[in-house]
């Protein structure tokens, strides 16, 4: 894999004909869609159409899933992530994920983003570590709340800061691709706002995935956006395209509130 | 105003098909009707349920009671066993004939002097009015059997004597402990009683003497085990029970995590699979005597490991642990949110990583409350112990763990199950020594508990 910066934004991700299984139901129908490097991209639609599920296929979260079967090819760089040559450790190091609700390791806000650089061997001594670990915190905005409280137990965090040590320990770990479940469904709306600004600053650096419920929040973070419905991919575009001349009816359904 | 309104809403769903088919329709009735059904329900549902709460009760009640019986019982049976019956006799110390030219104690003299020719010796002295053979042998079983080798204890403990005649207390016999403690009925029929007439006189002289006190036994906290209930104690067993723990703890812990850790992460799910974990399930109601003819077979007859060891009965207590605990581990791997085992697999640390890392410490105090319920089943377990032979009588505390020894459950079942009336209370007081192993470890692992839990 070669992780020489691309300039020219071009498809980063590629999805061809993915279909995804759980046990005998069909969760997803033949997407294709390709993902810009260093851009935003959202999936939206109502709850059940397999826009989580789509995303955990991107490092292979859906391998966790004993029932669940993957088919069809995703690209990353031109690589196949799904052939067997991949290891998933690799994978995950290259993307990383945050998930729906935060979810520190109950252990002290310095662990939880030294964690991942420990496992991976990426610091070969504690100033190396520390660097990183404040360099992290400063790229999900939150050293100046954190820097005196290193060592006080992450979950002590308010919901807001905790989703963004989530962040701050995915890119710990440097990769390129951040995929975001759902990353402020469970915050109030200032937090919210503080991560939505904090996922344009990350777009200079990194390649962002994200489902979001809230169709304002695509609108305001993303470049681009998809819309799911039922496992199919209704429509793909750019963000400004799909929310002013959606090209079809279902989408104009869901974005006007109609259905959802 | 809101319930009329409510009421008229609901009277105009009358429903003409229930009616018709002559249901009592409540549904389409006024409301007034309506509550006045539920109303008259109502005081059946809380009679119903106060009646529950008191069942409740009774049982809570019931169970309480039973456990007082039962530690009314043992208690009162076994406090007694704390103390020991002795005698004072006077006593001339054969000083030259045990101290060496220094004037120390010549441990080798000391052990080859017939101290149980002494005891007996001095005891008569004191009953000059006793001549016959006979009768002066009945004198000297009042006297413990062991009294000779209790006094060359005693002595051998001050390091130095010097020659002339002093007073020593010396262990009464099991019956004449007995007696003393008013366990032993002495109106009965003299064939009846274990104590004869001429040695109850005997007793009341030496009890109008002053010579005889109840002392605190400490025998029973540092001898093994013996023939003379005055000179039998728990501490051969408790070490025995203790070695034998500490080679379950080691054995199962380790292979019931690692076991469960699989299971739970690594096993593809098919047959073979549920056949295991079918298997590991069925295996915890496996009655133990079982474990214990296993052992035998196995360990004893096809490894040739020693008899009656504690490593051997540990071994034996941790195959039937092992069940336990892997339960209880999955039990709690399971309660760990899979959002920590996500966040994990997410970083890129690998199934090994997130189990060790994160998922295990914080399943760690199920773990270990699963460790101690398998363990404390393991402290009371007797039947496989008696299969390896852990019954043997065995009078010397172990050193280490293929030295011969005993368990306390089994030290128990030997003693109740003896004819001396002074092993009965021994046994009682026992029974509380393994309460108190039994308690004193469970305190041990809430302690621990809290030491590990996290606050989410």
């Amino acid at each position: 894999m070669d992780t020489s910066v691309d300039m020219i934004p071009e498809n980063k991700l590629k999805a061809q004909k993915v279909n995804v299984f759980y046990a005998e139901k069909q969760a997803l129908y033949d997407v294709t869609l390709g993902i810009d490097e260093k851009s935003v991209t959202s999936f939206i639609g109502p709850s059940g159409c397999g826009k989580s599920t789509f995303l955990r296929c991107f490092n292979r979260m859906n391998d966790v899933i004993p029932s669940c079967r993957v088919q069809g090819q995703i690209l990353l760089d031109d690589v196949d992530l799904n052939s067997p040559k991949i290891d998933p450790v690799l994978l995950r190091a290259r993307i990383g994920m945050v998930f729906q609700k935060p979810n520190p390791f109950p252990k002290t806000v310095y662990e939880n983003v030294a964690y991942g650089p420990r496992i991976h061997g990426l610091a070969a001594n504690r100033q190396e570590m520390d660097y990183i670990v404040e360099d992290s915190l400063k790229k999900a905005g939150l050293w100046k709340e954190v820097s005196d409280r290193l060592n006080d137990q992450a979950t002590g965090l308010s919901g807001g800061q905790q989703q963004r040590l989530c962040i701050a320990r995915a890119i710990a770990i440097g990769p390129d691709v951040l995929l975001m479940d759902e990353p402020c469904s469970a915050l109030d709306p200032i937090a919210t706002s503080i991560i939505e600004e904090l996922i344009s600053d990350l777009q200079s650096r990194f390649t962002i995935l994200i489902v979001t419920h809230s169709m304002q929040q695509a609108a305001r973070v993303s470049q681009k956006t998809a819309y799911f419905h039922l496992g199919q991919l209704i429509e793909y575009g750019d963000t400004k395209e799909i929310f002013t001349r959606p090209q079809n009816e279902q989408t104009e359904a869901y974005i006007s509130g109609k259905i959802g | 105003m809101c319930r009329a309104n409510w009421g008229s809403d609901m009277n105009n769903r009358s429903d003409n098909t229930l009616s018709s088919m002559g249901v009592t329709n409540l549904y389409s009735a006024t409301t007034d009707t309506r509550m006045a059904h539920i109303e008259a329900g109502l005081k059946k549902r809380r009679a119903a349920s106060r009646r529950l709460r008191l069942y409740g009760v009774a049982a809570i009640l019931t169970a309480i009671g039973f456990l007082c019986i039962l530690l009314t019982t043992i208690i009162s049976n076994g406090y007694t066993a704390l103390q020991q019956t002795e005698i004072a006799v006077a006593i001339e110390v054969p000083a030259n004939e045990i101290l060496d030219d220094n004037g120390l104690i010549d441990k080798e003299k000391s052990r080859n002097y017939n101290w149980g020719g002494l005891v007996k010796r001095s005891f008569r002295k004191e009953f000059p009015e006793v001549t016959g053979m006979l009768d002066q042998r009945s004198l000297g079983e009042l006297l413990s059997a062991n009294a000779g080798y209790d006094l060359r204890i005693q002595i051998e403990k001050t390091g130095s004597v010097e020659s002339g005649t002093n007073i020593y207390w010396v262990k009464a016999s099991d019956d004449v402990d007995m007696l003393m403690k008013g366990r032993m009925d002495r109106t009965i029929d003299e064939k009846m009683r274990r104590i004869k007439d001429n040695q109850l006189v005997w007793f009341d002289k030496i009890v109008a003497d002053g010579s005889i006190r109840l002392a605190f036994n400490s025998t029973f906290f540092t001898a093994a085990d013996s023939r003379e209930p005055e000179s039998a104690g728990v501490l051969g067993a408790i070490v025995g029970s203790a070695m034998a723990l500490i080679v379950t703890v080691m054995l199962a812990l380790p292979l019931a995590v690692m076991a469960a850790v699989y299971l739970e992460y690594f096993a593809p799910p098919g047959r073979l699979t549920d056949f295991i974990e079918v298997n590991v399930n069925n295996l915890a109601a496996v009655p133990s005597i079982v474990f214990g003819l296993l052992g035998l077979a196995v360990f004893l007859g096809f490894f040739g490991m020693p008899r009656s060891a504690p490593l051997v009965g540990g071994m034996v207590l941790a195959l039937m642990t092992l069940p336990t605990i892997i339960i209880a581990t999955r039990a709690s791997i399971r309660a760990v949110p899979t959002s920590i085992r996500d966040a994990a697999l997410g970083l890129g640390a690998s199934p090994m990583q997130t189990a060790l890392d994160h998922v295990l410490p914080l399943a760690a105090p199920g773990i270990l409350t699963g460790t101690i319920i398998g363990i404390a089943q393991a402290l009371g377990e007797t039947a496989p112990l008696i299969m390896i032979g852990m019954v043997a009588f065995i009078v010397d505390v172990p050193a280490s763990f293929t030295d011969p020894a005993t368990a306390l459950p089994v030290q128990i079942f030997i003693w109740s199950d003896s004819a001396e009336r002074a092993f009965y209370e021994r046994s009682s007081l026992a029974i509380m020594a393994l309460l108190l192993f039994l308690i004193s470890m469970n305190l041990t692992a809430v302690l621990l508990r809290r030491k590990f839990e996290k606050k989410w």
